[in-house]
């Protein structure tokens, strides 16, 4: 590399009114595609221990199907695969109201709710199977068993694996550049685009990550500490 | 926690001052390799696609193995294989400053912000951006754009424009055309914008070429160049050797008719204005 670097391309002109805009964007992307990837996980997860053989083989066909898709085909999926099966002004609608970004949240949602799943069953796995059954003596039924016993604790137990799930659900949201989603990645080409510096904008994507994931993983550990049950799951660190 | 997060950022800030530190030319990496590696696309017909036979071709294809590669060789004595790789315009720069790349030949216009990154040849083709619509549609040139959805491509300059132009058009903008061309048939946008020889080429190979037409004036001037890394004046001259010879001998434009020509891939053909710019640029032995 025989140029030199230069660094002001950050904070001259409107990069750094891109730079925001683009965070803002990854934010409520993963945001809203988190909630919906928690509520499926939660639902799957717990569908595939339950008791009843149709609702595990519904809830497993779901985590086959759609971890084992590349996101990247999903995008495209929700982009230009649901749209044409909807009424045209249904279409038109979507269209004119940012269908892009809601095509990107149903894909990554859906995407990483089947991942999800895999970690809340696990949790679910940990608990000793005496427990569902020293609940439902006690006379509860089984879903109260679960909303009141099994997931609460399953749901402590796989903090440090959802964190991670979580964060990974925050960098794929860079694949929703692909379907013309403004996120942060595709502001720091922006960068490049207008300016030929695509080392400088590259940095600055990465760090604005590097710091949101760090932010979350403390977030998190703090969480973790913060709700764990006194003698009944062992204190992280 | 915070601890390992600071070790980490500074292994990242490490490996990314220390990485490039080569200090070889880019004429002694040829003379060494015995491969000259250009950075081109695979969807761009006719400059540079994937054929229905599989084969990686193009118009800007056959200037780098007829033209430029032939200059090279003279100078460094000996056969050059010519490498392939795809590049983007997101990609293009970062691939030629990385050293993955040699030469960028794609359809990349010379501006004078990408010449502050990166050293352009002479100019060998002159188009400018244009729309494709739906036949009938009622948009017809720039001045209908305000409140449309348009679709652009990322990285390309005519995104820029429209931006300064007309702010309240609604950008799409795709990191690649087959993308953007969807985008256009499935309705989600009004238009796609692009190059007019790219949306001829564009058009010319999809499936049903008269649903489409390419509408409105030039509304930007794009001359393509080939990139190169910069101050490697050597090289650079080499590739516009090259490029001037094959437009002295009229190699130039027998590849242009191939590809360009009522028979090519995409008719298209050469204004007395651009032959003559062309030709203009050929300096003196």
């Amino acid at each position: 590399m025989n140029d030199q670097f230069e660094w002001s391309v950050l904070w001259s002109g409107q990069s750094g009114q891109w730079l925001l805009s683009g965070l803002l964007t990854t934010l409520r992307l993963s945001a809203l595609a988190w909630v919906l990837a928690a509520i499926l996980g939660v639902a799957a997860g717990a569908l595939r221990t339950a008791p009843v053989r149709p609702l595990r083989i519904l809830a497993t066909a779901y985590v086959e199907f759609f971890r084992n898709v590349p996101l990247l085909v999903w995008m495209f999926f929700w982009y230009f695969g649901v749209p044409p099966l909807l009424p045209r002004p249904a279409q038109d609608w979507l269209f004119a109201h940012g269908a892009e970004f809601w095509a990107a949240v149903c894909a990554l949602g859906v995407y990483h709710g089947a991942r999800m799943s895999e970690v809340i069953r696990s949790g679910i796995r940990a608990i000793p199977r005496t427990q569902l059954e020293a609940a439902v003596a006690t006379g509860l039924t089984t879903l109260q068993a679960y909303r009141l016993v099994i997931l609460p604790i399953a749901l402590r137990l796989i903090v440090p694996p959802a964190t991670s799930e979580s964060l990974n659900l925050l960098k794929n949201s860079s694949v929703a550049l692909t379907i013309s989603v403004a996120e942060l990645t595709f502001q720091t080409r922006q960068i490049e685009t207008y300016t030929a510096r695509a080392i400088e904008a590259l940095t600055a994507g990465t760090l604005i990550y590097l710091g949101l994931c760090v932010s979350i993983a403390t977030v998190m550990g703090w969480v973790e500490r913060r709700v764990a049950i006194p003698g009944l799951i062992a204190p992280g660190r | 926690m915070t601890r390992v997060s600071w070790l980490l950022l500074g292994a990242l800030l490490t490996v990314a001052t220390a990485a490039p530190a080569f200090g070889e030319t880019t004429l002694e990496k040829l003379n060494r390799t015995g491969a000259l590696t250009i950075g081109t696309r695979t969807g761009s017909p006719p400059f540079a696609f994937v054929n229905k036979q599989n084969e990686w071709v193009g118009f800007a294809i056959d200037l780098v193995e007829q033209a430029v590669k032939p200059a090279l060789e003279r100078k460094i004595g000996k056969p050059l294989k010519v490498e392939k790789k795809e590049s983007t315009p997101p990609t293009r720069i970062p691939l030629l400053s990385s050293n993955a790349v040699d030469l960028i030949a794609g359809t990349m216009t010379h501006t004078r912000t990408r010449a502050e990154s990166v050293d352009f040849s002479i100019t060998y083709f002159v188009t400018g951006a244009q729309f494709l619509v739906k036949k009938g549609s009622p948009l017809k040139s720039i001045q209908d754009i305000a409140g449309k959805r348009i679709a652009t491509q990322q990285g390309a300059t005519n995104a820029r424009i429209l931006r300064e132009r007309v702010p309240t058009a609604q950008l799409r903008e795709f990191p690649d055309q087959p993308a953007a061309f969807q985008a256009l048939v499935q309705g989600q946008v009004d238009a796609y914008t692009n190059d007019g020889i790219q949306l001829a080429g564009l058009q010319a190979k999809a499936p049903n070429p008269n649903d489409w037409e390419i509408v409105g004036d030039f509304y930007s001037y794009e001359p393509y160049g080939f990139a190169m890394r910069k101050n490697e004046s050597d090289f650079r001259h080499l590739v516009d050797v090259g490029l001037m010879e094959a437009i002295e001998s009229g190699k130039y434009f027998e590849l242009y008719d191939k590809w360009f020509g009522p028979k090519g891939e995409v008719p298209y053909p050469l204004s007395p204005e651009n032959r003559r710019f062309l030709q203009l640029q050929v300096v003196p032995r």
